[in-house]
This record gives C-alpha cells, sequence and structure tokens, in this order.
C-alpha cells in the first residue's frame, strides 16, 4: 500500500481514540464484568487489556527508539507498506466477517496469571502514550525507520508497519474485552 | 514523659475516625484528591506510582506509621498514587480539616506536626539517597535499619519494588 504519512497518522490515531473511549467506558462497569469469561478457556476483559499492555511494555519504548533515530522531516515522504509488514498488519486487522483465531507466545498470554483491575489504568496511560508517540512519527520517514519485531529481533519492520500492526492489534483485543463484559459468564 | 510517637497515636486516638479496609482495597487512587491521614493501627498498605509498564512502589506503611498521598494532601491537586491495603488494615484517619482545626488551636500539636513533618523530610532524604545507592545489599541494609521488622510485616514482591529490584535479586542477597 502506499499513503500520504499525514493521512496514515490521522487514520492511526483515529483508531487509537476510538479503543480508548471504548476501554474508557469499560473502566466505569463493576469488576464483575470485566471477569466475564465467554467460555472457560477464553480470555476476560482484563486479561485482553493486559495483554495489550506486555506488548505496550516491548512495543512502546521500541517505536520511541525508532522515532529518536531519525531526522526530524517537515514533510516525509508517503509510506509504503514492506511485505513482512503489511503482512503482520492485515494479520490483526479486524475484518468484517470473523476474526482469525491466533495462539499467543506465553510470555504475552495472560490467562489465569490473576490480573487486576490496574490493567485498565496501566492500558489507558499506555494509550496516552501511544497518542503522543503518533504525533512524534508524523515528523520522520516512516519507511527509513525501523522497529525490531518482539519475537525475533533480528526481523526490522517499517515503522509505519510496526504502527500500523501494533494499532490493529489494540483495536482486536479491546473488541474482545468488549465482547467479554458483555457475553454470559461460562467462566 | 510522653514519646513523640505516642502523643501522635493519642492524638489519632481522640480525634481519629476508625476504618478498616479489607485486602486489596484502595485507601486512595490515582486522580482523587486526598484529604485524609492515615494512622495504621494494625495491617499493611504500600503506597504505589502507576506508569505505562509497571507499578513501583514508594512507601510502605504497617502498625504505626503514618500514611497519605502527601503531594496531594498538601497542595489539593489530584493524587499521583495509589495506596493500597496489602491485608486486611485497621486505620484511624484524620481530615485535613480536622488537622488544621487541631494545628491551629494549640501550639503543642502544632509543635507535632512540625515535628512529624520534619520527620518526613528526613525520611524523604533517605529515601533519595536508597535510590542512588549502586549497590542492591547496600540497598537493603539501609532499608533494614530503619525498618528492622519490614520482612515479617511485608509480603517480599512488594518490597524487592520498593528497592528497585527483582524479587529474585532479593531473595538471593538475603540467602546469602
Amino acid at each position: 500500500m502506499q499513503i500520504a504519512s499525514q493521512t496514515l497518522i490521522k487514520e492511526l490515531t483515529s483508531l487509537t481514540e476510538h479503543c480508548t473511549a471504548i476501554v474508557a467506558e469499560l473502566h466505569q462497569r463493576p469488576e464483575s464484568q470485566l471477569r466475564r469469561r465467554p467460555t472457560p478457556e477464553a480470555w476476560n476483559a482484563l486479561e485482553c487489556l493486559e495483554h495489550l499492555n506486555r506488548y505496550g511494555d516491548y512495543y512502546l519504548p521500541a517505536i520511541e527508539k525508532a522515532i529518536i533515530a531519525r531526522p526530524r522531516l517537515q514533510a516525509p515522504p508517503p509510506f509504503r507498506s514492506g511485505w513482512l509488514g503489511n503482512y503482520f498488519a492485515n494479520l490483526m486487522r479486524v475484518k468484517e466477517t470473523k476474526v482469525k483465531k491466533m495462539k499467543s507466545p506465553a510470555d504475552k498470554n495472560p490467562f489465569g496469571a490473576d490480573v487486576n483491575v490496574l490493567a485498565i489504568d496501566r492500558f489507558l496511560k499506555q494509550q496516552e502514550r501511544l497518542l503522543v508517540l503518533l504525533g512524534d512519527a508524523a515528523n520522520v520517514d516512516l519507511v527509513k525507520a525501523r522497529v525490531a519485531i518482539s519475537i525475533a529481533p533480528w526481523i526490522r519492520i517499517r515503522l509505519g508497519d510496526t504502527l500500523r500492526f501494533f494499532v490493529y492489534h489494540i483495536e482486536r483485543h479491546v473488541l474482545q474485552a468488549k465482547k467479554a463484559a458483555e457475553s454470559r459468564d461460562e467462566g | 514523659m510522653e514519646s513523640f510517637k505516642d502523643k501522635l497515636e493519642s492524638l489519632f486516638n481522640q480525634y481519629g475516625v476508625l476504618k478498616t479496609f479489607s485486602r486489596g482495597d484502595y485507601l486512595t487512587r490515582e486522580g482523587e484528591t486526598e484529604t485524609s491521614l492515615y494512622y495504621i493501627e494494625s495491617g499493611a498498605v504500600r503506597a504505589f506510582y502507576l506508569s505505562e509498564h509497571e507499578e513501583s512502589v514508594i512507601r510502605l506503611g504497617y502498625k504505626g506509621s503514618i500514611i497519605t498521598s502527601l503531594s496531594s494532601f498538601l497542595t489539593g491537586r489530584p493524587s499521583d498514587l495509589y495506596i493500597e491495603a496489602i491485608r486486611k488494615t485497621s486505620t484511624r484517619i484524620l481530615s485535613k480539616s480536622a488537622l488544621r482545626e487541631l494545628v491551629n488551636q494549640d501550639i503543642d500539636t502544632l509543635r507535632q506536626y512540625t515535628t512529624l513533618l520534619e520527620q518526613t523530610l528526613i525520611q524523604q532524604m533517605d529515601r533519595e539517597i536508597d535510590l542512588i545507592t549502586p549497590s542492591p545489599a547496600e540497598r537493603l541494609e539501609r532499608v533494614l535499619n530503619r525498618s528492622p521488622h519490614l520482612f515479617q510485616e511485608i509480603p517480599l514482591k512488594y518490597i524487592a519494588s520498593y528497592l528497585r529490584m527483582t524479587p529474585e535479586t532479593l531473595s538471593r542477597i538475603r540467602n546469602s
């Protein structure tokens, strides 16, 4: 895909704000709802958010590092996706019909880890940081700036694709969290 | 002659409101305005700062401690800290207004308040040095000198956070 840098950042910012609003609303609900499991092995809302927090623990500093390493540009060139980055980003996207089931790496799987309600506060702080980083990213070359992926440090994908992957991943699990909170507790 | 500590305790006994917290209850949450000064009669609490990436314990309190979200209490600004009961905790609470009244009406109480503030400042300076002490073992020693019974009152993971080390490192230091 090719897209103007500013347009991409705007879209991702909008999506981030949308996810923040969903979670801010969940924050108002009773804790019992946040612990509902749609099926016994499914994640509850808190676990969904903790999963996102763990990715944020890796990616937020990594994204910041990638931005700092690059020169500031008044008018960055258009963003073109790399094939691998595009693959990851599309993998995460929530499609109209169904959401693909995927296994998480063990250290990012919070199931049974007794996640407490502060996971929401932590997530909301991470979202604030993400908005700041998106703002900063608007002034760097999103192709030349690269971020090592969490599962393979020798693989570095374009910052633009990292941001897409990261934000779509958040959307995916935020929607999952909302669904879990509104499900009938089977767990 | 009553020690300063005893005087303070009787002040809380006389004017403080009793409140009990269950384990996991928050005395204060980030964003709330702190208007309470807590004297811990029994139990234990931790005061921590939540960042995007971790919960950092900055203060521990148990029997005999006085705790509050100090900045918020003094300035009226929203609290940056959470204070959580880490087990069932019984406290006596002096509200900000009650404290102000007491301090204004009685010079002895004013002196006690000043002494409490001075002690708190000294603790802050000690803590600042804790944080820049490079050796984990030395950080532990400094804190144990101030609070010898810490491990009997507080779970290891919170002490480790307070000391800015992993629970594994803390265990290793204790066992060596």
